[in-house]
Order: C-alpha cells, then structure tokens, then sequence
C-alpha cells in the first residue's frame, strides 16, 4: 500500500507535565528568550536615531522601512545572521556593527519567497565590515541552492577599509559576492537590485550581475567615487554626476530603470517579482490545505526542561511542529533511540530525524537500558537509510538535533560506529535534497556532524535559546582535563584540602569557560550557525524554508508519494 | 530628473519644451532643419544641432539622426512635442531600445491608438461608449433594419474596407434602406472586393469635445476636465475652449472619471487626449485617443492651474502622480486661438516669409498667454505648418474670456505676413460662437456671411 497515512502523536501538554513544572519551564525559557528579544531590538535599531535621522535627511528610508515596504503586507520577515559581529568591536575608537551592517531575510514579496539582502545604512553608510561578505554569501547561497529570487537593496560606502585586511582577500572575501552574483545568475535565479544611494566599488559590482536594476535619483554606481577621482584625476564633479541614474540607466546600460524615490523603486522592485512564474507550493500540496499543528508550538517553551540534563518527550516536539500534529513514524521498532518520519509541514512532505531522549531497550540485551541522545549502531542504520530515502525522493529533511555524540567504548567499536558513522556523513554529504538543521539544546561532538550540523551544507541551521553546541560538554571537558586527579567515579583522590581545593577550582573553571563558549549568541557572533530563535518561532521558520524549498520546479527531484523510496523501507520492516 | 534632454521637434513646440526643460533644471539640446538654423528659440536652448535638409523627412521626421543625435549629446529622454514623430510607435519603440526614455506613452499604446478600431474596442471593452450601431460588419438586411430601429435615423452604412466615401450610404429612414444597402455592398465590392458593411449612428452638428488624462506608470490616472474644438476647418482646429459650454457639471465629473480609469485600465502613461463626438441630445461617444500632448493643452493649463508638460517629464522619469482628482479644481473659462501665418479669406492659403513686426499684447495678471517660439524678423518657412503663435486668454467666465481675448487679438500687431487673426474676430464676435450652442460647421458659415456682407 503506497499510501502515506499520518497518524495523530500529539498529546495535550497537561498529560506531558505538571502545571508547576511546566510553569518554572516556562519561565526558564522566557528569560532567555526575553535576552534574545532585546539583543534583536538592539541589532535592528543600528547604530541608533542619529543615523536615521542622517537617511531621512537625505530623503532615503533606511533599510528597515525599505524592507517593511517591499514585503507583502501583514507577512512577518524572517531574518538570519541576525548576530554575526555580535559584541565584537573594530577599529580606532572601536565601533560595534550590529548584524554586519546588513540585513539578510527571508521576505514574502508578491505572494513569493525571496532572500533580501539589504546593506544597513544606519551602520557606517552600509558598509562592509568583516563577516559582513560572508553573511551576504550564506544568503546567497541559500538562494542559490532553494532557487529562491534574490532582491539586493543597495546602499553601501564600500568596504569598511581600516579592516581591509580580514575582508578583502581570503576565499570567502567581497569577490566571492560578485562569484555568488554570476552562479546564481548562470542557474537562473532571478536577481533584482535596486540601488539607493552609495555603491562604490565592490557595492558597484554586486547589482550590476542581477538581472534588473533599478536606481534612484540618489544613488550612483561608481568603480571610484568623488574624492578618488578629484585625488587621481584632479576632476572636481559629484558621485552622482559620474554615476548616477543619468549616466547608468540611459547612457551607460548598467542599470534598467530609474526611479524617483525609494518607495518608487520598491515598487518597481516588486513589479518585477510579479512577472516571475508563482510558485509550486501549492501544487505540491497534494490537495491538503495548510493546517497549524494541534497543540501550539510555543507549548515547546514549557516542555523543554530547565536542566539540560533531563528528558523530554522528542515525539511531543514534532506533534508540535507538523501539520495538525500528524506524523508517519517509520521503524519505530529498531534503532529506538531515533525517530524518523513524515509529517507536513504548511501542506508539504517533510521528513523529520529526531533523537530520542529517554532510555530505551538494549537491542541485544532486553532487561538492559541504555541513555537517549546517543546514537547507537541501529539508530544510525536507520537515520541513514532514511536520509537516503527522503533524499530519493526528493524530501526535505528537518534534523531535529538534541544529541551528546556517538556511544564510546568498546561496544561501539566492535559494533563498528565508526564505520556506520562514516556511511551516515557520507550520505549527507551527498544528499541534494533540502535539509534543515534545528539545534534544539545539546548538539555535541561527531553527533553535531552526523546529524547534518553546518559543516553538512543544510539550507538552513537554527539555534534555540537552550542551543548548546560543542565538541563536549564543559563538565566532561573537565574530568577528561583533571582526568589524573580522578577515581573511575570521578571523585577527587586527593585529601589535602589544599590540592582539593586547587582541582575544584580548575574544574569548575573550565566547566565554566565552555559553558559559555557554547552561548549560542557565540556561534551565531560567528556565523557558525544562521539565526538563534525563540521556540514558539521554530515551526514559522520551518514553514518558510519548507515553502522554499518547493517553491521552485525544475532543478531538483520531487517524487510522486505513490513511488516514494520511503515505501520500500517500510514495506521490508513491517512485521507481518 | 533627466539631466539633458533632446527636443525632436521645432518652433512653437520645441519653446513650449525648452520653457518646461528650464523649469525643471533640465538641459535641452534643440535640433534644427537647414531651414530653420535662424529660428529664435534656438538660442534658449542649452546645445543645438542641426539634424539635416529643410524638408522633415531629411530633418524633423529622420528617426536615424535624431536617435543619434540624443546619444552623441548624452541625453536622457527626447520629447517629440505634437505632430511629427509624437504618434510614431516605431520612433518610440527605437528610442526605447537605445534607452533614450521616449517622454510619452509606452510604444505599445501609441499602436493599439493609432489602430482605431482597435482603439475603439479597447476603449468600449474598458467603459467608454461608442457610436450606437452594429457589433461589427452586418449580415443581413433584416439585421440593419433592426439597429436601424434600435438606434433611429439618420444611420451611416460604411464598407468595412472603406475609404474616400466609397461604399458609404446616408439613410434618413427605414422606407430608403433595402435600396441604400444594395448600392453600398455593390458599391464596396466593386471598390474593395469585399461586401462587408458596416453600420452606425449618423451623428449631424457633433461637437468636437476632448478630455485631457495624465496617467502615471503606476496605474494612476487624473482627468483635466474636458475641451471644446469644434470651431475647425477642413479639421483643422482654430479655437479650442476649456470648458466646453455644452458639458454640465455632472457630465464632466461622470465622464471625466469614466475617461480617467479607462485610460489607466488600457495601460495608458503620460498625458493624452480621449476624443468625443457629441451628439444634439449631449451624448458622448469615443471616437479616439491622442497618445500625445495636444497643441490645445494650454486651456486646459490655465483652467486648473496644473502644467501638464511637467508632469509629462516627471511621469517620464517614473516619478507617480501627485495628482489626486479630488484637488484638481476648475476654475474660469480659457479660449485659444491659433495664429498662423495664412490668409483665412483665400482659403487659409499658407503666407510664409518674414514677420516685419511682432507686438503681442501685454499679459497683465495671468489672464493672457502667449505661445510662441517668434520674434520680430524671424521667419515662417514654407516646409512646416504656419503656426506663428498661440493666443490665450483666461476670464472668470466664458463672456469674460471671449472679451478678453477680442481685446487682445485687436491689440496684437503682426506684420510681414498674413494671419488668421481676422477669422478669430469674426469668429468671437459671432452670436452663434457668443452663444456657446456652435457645432463644427461653425467656421464656413460665420466666414461665408463675412465675406458676404463685406466685412473684409
């Protein structure tokens, strides 16, 4: 039977936990969450009211109100790098630059997704900062693999030269912009610039790849500007003189349109969007309407524990994020300590791999359990075959990570994890079909990479606020430092008081180090993951990079869900 | 705005562009013919070029040497003014592909109007009535007795093929049809080979009403109110009004808005006229749609205090419009004459050559409006139309305004060639154009009896 029968898992979170607890959790959560909230706010407002009021001065909008009118209205924009150069200064005096000085976001424009990047001219006239190439190439790169349209909003001084150094030269350099610009270009996704101001130099390059441009009376798109040209050809005369809409749009053909103002551009902007083809979602919807899960996603506030050492029902997490909490659980008899199946996420096929967090049965020895959030050699069997599958099928997958790595010890090597490790990496790392990343609390060591962690190229990689990402956790970090000073119960040998003391401090010192070192505000400072969001948010960005994902037709497999390879895979297991 | 802009035209136009260009801070680069390298208004452009010999073909009407003219001077955008190149989708569409932004509308629109029948479908499909009369060629005789009785008589039976008159039968009433019908398919095969007829409404002491619609590249679209030509000979205009006397307050706010969305909804950009028969009853029928600025637009100017060919640049660079209907308001009553060098009692016999003394009357508080490109010792050269200047006088209501105007035409001096200026007297004057109720045959017979009774 080559049916796909969804089957209901959601369970009312009264069932899941007491009211207290879930309460504290809440609260937990909040808190954290309450830290993200206000660092967003902080990152959006720029370098603050004295810069916007120079745009305004100017008669430009800034690149929040660009952006607020060229999505379509009531639809909620989804940014990521959000905190890249989070905290970190540069420069003499030392000046922070908040989000890189650009916006990157996923925006809904004439009922289409589209990835915007958009230079912040509230921050250093939109310049480039270090970071700031490589979080416009990740959004390009996101495009270029989803085959989403890429909208440019351009208003950008060049790069922030004192900091040449670290943005000019290396592989992912401002030259790889302009290397994105011409793949995209050469795969056929639609590129859209609209110029708004300064686009000197490398800014200069970045639009004129896109198909359409569109330039405003204020803008100008020069090789050098104004005071290059007074120093080196001793020629007094404006940017916008050399390179403005005058010279480009008619005379020169690097631009198409000109347009009086920004919101005039925008619009002309969003008329080019509508002439694209719309998109497959809805034909990939196999005639199901989109439909919100039966319990809501910000439930997962309350379900997710305060200790980080506890458990919690993974099942529950995904009843949480699919479609009317309905779900295709396959295998649930092998490889326990592994949830894979399919759900729809917004109408479409999702497949989800998750780690399951409580104790399950010894495969070989059934009086024996063993700790959830490992992965055992049957558990990594079966998410391999299932990302093969989903692969072949052309599903998206949605890693649902909450993992402390690979089981140790000698079970494990003469189980041969190495090797069946080694089949998992090697299958996502040729997997083309869309995958999702979504760090939902531990995601450490070989597990992180197993389970498709950044390094594995998926679309998208998402931290929580409880995302603790690490080769190790700093406790074990600790006893595997002190290691010399421990029994095998890892207590201290020693009685001098001393010498106890001095262990203790060392231990809880550099417990304390990684701890923090796995802040996800760290990874995302350093683009080591793409946006820290709040767990109430998790299922709408799914939506969104799901949508994307079948946006598009024509440069990826998507199968019929009568022939799924997925089918085979059950069809050999179920117990007859 | 556009830096510098090319004026693909001459004379009186090309100085009503340079004075807008001026306006805007926009340089203008002026090209002349052979015979028009002394013309005055030369000197108040920025940059002149000459584009070739006195005829307009090698000159004003060579599409090669004015696009290449707008690309070696680096201009933005070329205005083609009215007449010549103004209606040329071709001229358009070239000017387009070398991204010279043509400042009218999209070449797509100046060929679906200039198709009139298309025009007419267009226009009908978007709101605006037609002439009653058959849904295409008729196929029988039953059938136009039919429309005959739906729309009454007097009807028109034209050869869809048709032109010249050949094939086209005026019946006054059903008793004549079955024998008109016969005659004019006869008549249309033998001429065009094909008996299509069609039939319409015959429309006796029309009157010439025009709306004048700015619509920006956004789907926006205003109307300006309407004007009065039908004070023409041979179909050519000789004094426009704004507003006309026979359009109610209502007819032109329902009108009016009828014309402004049709515009946007045929995807019209830029200023344009939408022309109207009226019939005796004060029914408005579609007839076609200038995709240009009219000669006529100054009335228009001065009732609404709006400059319709700044906004024709400003549309042009894709700026939206202001213009909101609700704030545009009508006020006092405009009249237009148009003095070319001719003599209204030899026929309008063109009288080129050089103008001995020009005097045109003092403006005095915005009330007179004088149009010209000419000064005293220019010349009027025999290639072009004569057009000397434009008079145009503003009162607070139409007796004002027709005074006024007298007064101004009698103190307007022209010497060295003849002028219609004594046709526009007689016109003024006459109780039949002072009573507002005038049709388009207004011109032979108020200049007939002048020269009957001897008023030469």
């Amino acid at each position: 039977m080559a049916k796909v029968v969804l089957e209901d898992i959601g369970v009312p979170i009264g069932k899941l936990l007491d009211s207290t607890e879930y309460e504290s959790n809440v609260r937990h959560m909040r808190s954290l969450e309450q830290t993200i909230l206000e660092r967003r706010d902080e990152v959006a407002a720029g370098w603050g009211p004295e810069y916007v009021e120079r745009v305004h001065h100017k008669g430009k909008l800034t690149t929040w109100e660009r952006i607020d009118l060229l999505k379509d209205p009531d639809t909620p924009v989804f940014p990521v790098g959000t905190f890249v150069n989070y905290g970190i200064e540069y420069g003499d005096p030392p000046r922070k630059s908040p989000g890189a000085g650009v916006v990157t976001a996923f925006v809904k424009v004439c009922g289409r997704h589209t990835v915007v990047i958009a230079n912040d001219n509230t921050v250093a006239s939109g310049s480039w900062w270090p970071q700031t190439p490589e979080k416009i190439i990740r959004a390009q790169e996101i495009a270029l693999r989803l085959r989403v349209p890429v909208i440019y909003l351009i208003d950008c001084s060049g790069l922030n030269l004192p900091e040449q150094a670290n943005t000019f030269p290396g592989k992912y350099g401002a030259g790889k912009i302009f290397k994105m610009n011409s793949l995209l270009s050469a795969e056929q996704v639609p590129q859209v610039a609209g110029v708004f101001g300064d686009c000197i130099a490398g800014g200069g390059y970045m639009p004129i790849i896109s198909d359409k441009v569109v330039m405003t009376e204020n803008a100008y798109m020069v090789i050098a500007g104004a005071a290059l040209v007074k120093g080196g050809k001793s020629q007094t005369i404006t940017s916008v003189d050399i390179g403005g809409p005058d010279i480009h749009v008619h005379i020169s053909n690097c631009a198409d349109m000109r347009a009086p103002d920004d919101p005039t551009a925008i619009e002309m902007i969003r008329r080019e969007i509508e002439k694209l083809p719309t998109t497959a979602i809805e034909y990939y919807r196999y005639g199901m309407s989109p439909v919100e899960p039966r319990f809501p996603t910000t439930e997962l506030t309350g379900l997710m524990p305060v200790d980080y050492r506890m458990a919690y029902d993974m099942r529950q997490v995904i009843s949480r994020l699919v479609d009317a909490s309905l779900f295709w659980e396959l295998l649930p008899e092998v490889g326990q300590e592994m949830i894979i199946g399919v759900g729809r996420v917004s109408g479409l096929y999702t497949g989800f791999i998750a780690n399951n967090q409580f104790l399950t049965e010894h495969p070989e020895d059934p009086h024996n359990t063993r700790p959830g959030g490992l992965l055992y050699q049957q558990g990594i069997a079966k998410i391999s075959a299932f990302s093969r599958a989903c692969n072949a099928d052309g599903i998206p997958i949605v890693w649902l990570q909450d993992i402390s790595g690979f089981d140790i010890g000698p079970e494990a090597e003469k189980h041969g994890l190495l090797g069946y490790g080694s089949d998992l990496l090697y299958t996502n790392s040729t997997n083309t079909t869309p995958m999702i990343t979504i760090l939902l609390r531990k995601a450490s060591g070989a597990g992180y990479y197993a389970m498709s962690g950044h390094p594995y190229d998926p679309v998208l990689q998402l931290s929580t606020p409880i995302t603790r990402l690490a080769v190790m956790e700093g406790r074990t970090l600790a006893i595997g430092a002190y290691r010399t000073k421990l029994d095998h119960n890892f207590n201290i040998i020693t009685d001098d008081p001393e010498e106890r003391a001095k262990v203790e401090q060392g231990m809880a010192g550099v417990e304390a180090r990684i701890t923090k070192d796995m802040d996800p505000f760290r990874s995302a400072r350093q683009r080591d993951t793409d946006e820290i969001v709040l767990m109430g948010e998790l299922r709408d960005y799914l939506k969104t990079i799901i949508e994307m994902s079948y946006q598009s037709i024509g440069y990826r497999r998507v199968k019929t869900p009568r022939i799924w390879s997925l089918h085979d895979l059950a069809a050999m297991f179920r117990r007859i | 705005m556009f830096r510098r802009i090319l004026i693909a035209n001459r004379g009186e136009v090309a100085a009503r562009i340079i004075r807008a260009a001026k306006k805007l801070g926009v340089e203008t680069v002026a090209v002349y013919s052979a015979a028009d390298e002394d013309s005055p208004h030369l000197e108040d452009a920025d940059l002149r070029v000459c584009i070739g010999g006195a005829q307009s073909g090698d000159s004003y009407l060579n599409m090669r040497a004015l696009l290449q003219a707008a690309l070696q001077y680096d201009c933005q955008a070329v205005h083609p003014g009215w007449g010549f190149l103004a209606e040329n989708a071709l001229f358009a569409r070239l000017c387009e592909q070398q991204k010279t932004t043509f400042i009218g509308p999209p070449p797509d629109v100046i060929a679906l109007m200039g198709d009139k029948a298309k025009a007419k479908e267009t226009m009908r499909a978007a709101g605006l009535p037609l002439i009653p009369g058959s849904d295409g060629v008729v196929s029988s005789l039953t059938e136009v007795r039919d429309i005959g009785d739906r729309v009454g008589y007097p009807i028109l039976l034209k050869a869809r093929s048709g032109g010249g008159g050949k094939g086209m039968r005026v019946c006054r009433g059903p008793e004549l049809l079955a024998e008109m019908y016969e005659q004019a398919s006869i008549e249309a095969d033998k001429a065009f080979g094909d008996r299509g007829l069609y039939v319409e409404k015959l429309i006796e002491k029309g009157r010439h009403i025009e709306f004048q619609v700015l619509a920006d590249a956004f789907g926006h679209a205003v109307h300006l109110a309407e004007r009065e030509c039908s004070v023409q000979r041979n179909h050519q205009k000789l004094i426009e009004e704004a507003p006309s006397p026979a359009v109610t307050n209502e007819l032109r706010r329902e009108m009016g808005e009828r014309v402004a969305k049709a515009a946007a909804a045929a995807g019209y950009v830029n200023a344009g006229t939408v022309e109207f028969l009226m019939d005796e009853e004060g029914n408005l029928y579609f007839m076609e749609m200038n995709t240009r600025l009219q000669v006529e637009h100054p009335v228009s100017e001065m009732i609404t205090d709006i400059d319709i060919m700044e906004h024709q640049f400003r549309i042009a660079a894709n700026q939206p419009l202001a213009l909101q209907q609700e704030d545009i308001a009508f006020e006092g009553h405009a009249i237009e004459c148009r003095i070319n060098a001719e003599d209204p009692f030899d026929d309008f016999a063109g009288s080129p050559g050089s103008i001995e003394r020009f005097e045109p009357p003092a403006g005095g508080n915005g009330e007179i409006r004088v149009d010209t490109h000419v000064r005293q010792g220019a010349t009027i050269p025999p290639f072009y139309d004569s057009m000397i200047c434009k008079l145009i006088a503003k009162g607070e209501n139409r007796e004002k305004a027709i005074d006024l105007q007298l007064a101004a035409l009698r103190r307007f001096t022209i010497e060295g060639v003849s002028t219609t200026i004594p046709a526009h007297l007689a016109l003024l004057e006459s109780e039949e154009f002072r009573s507002g109720e005038y049709d388009t045959g207004i011109v032979p017979r108020v200049l007939t009896a002048l020269q009957q009774g001897g008023g030469r």
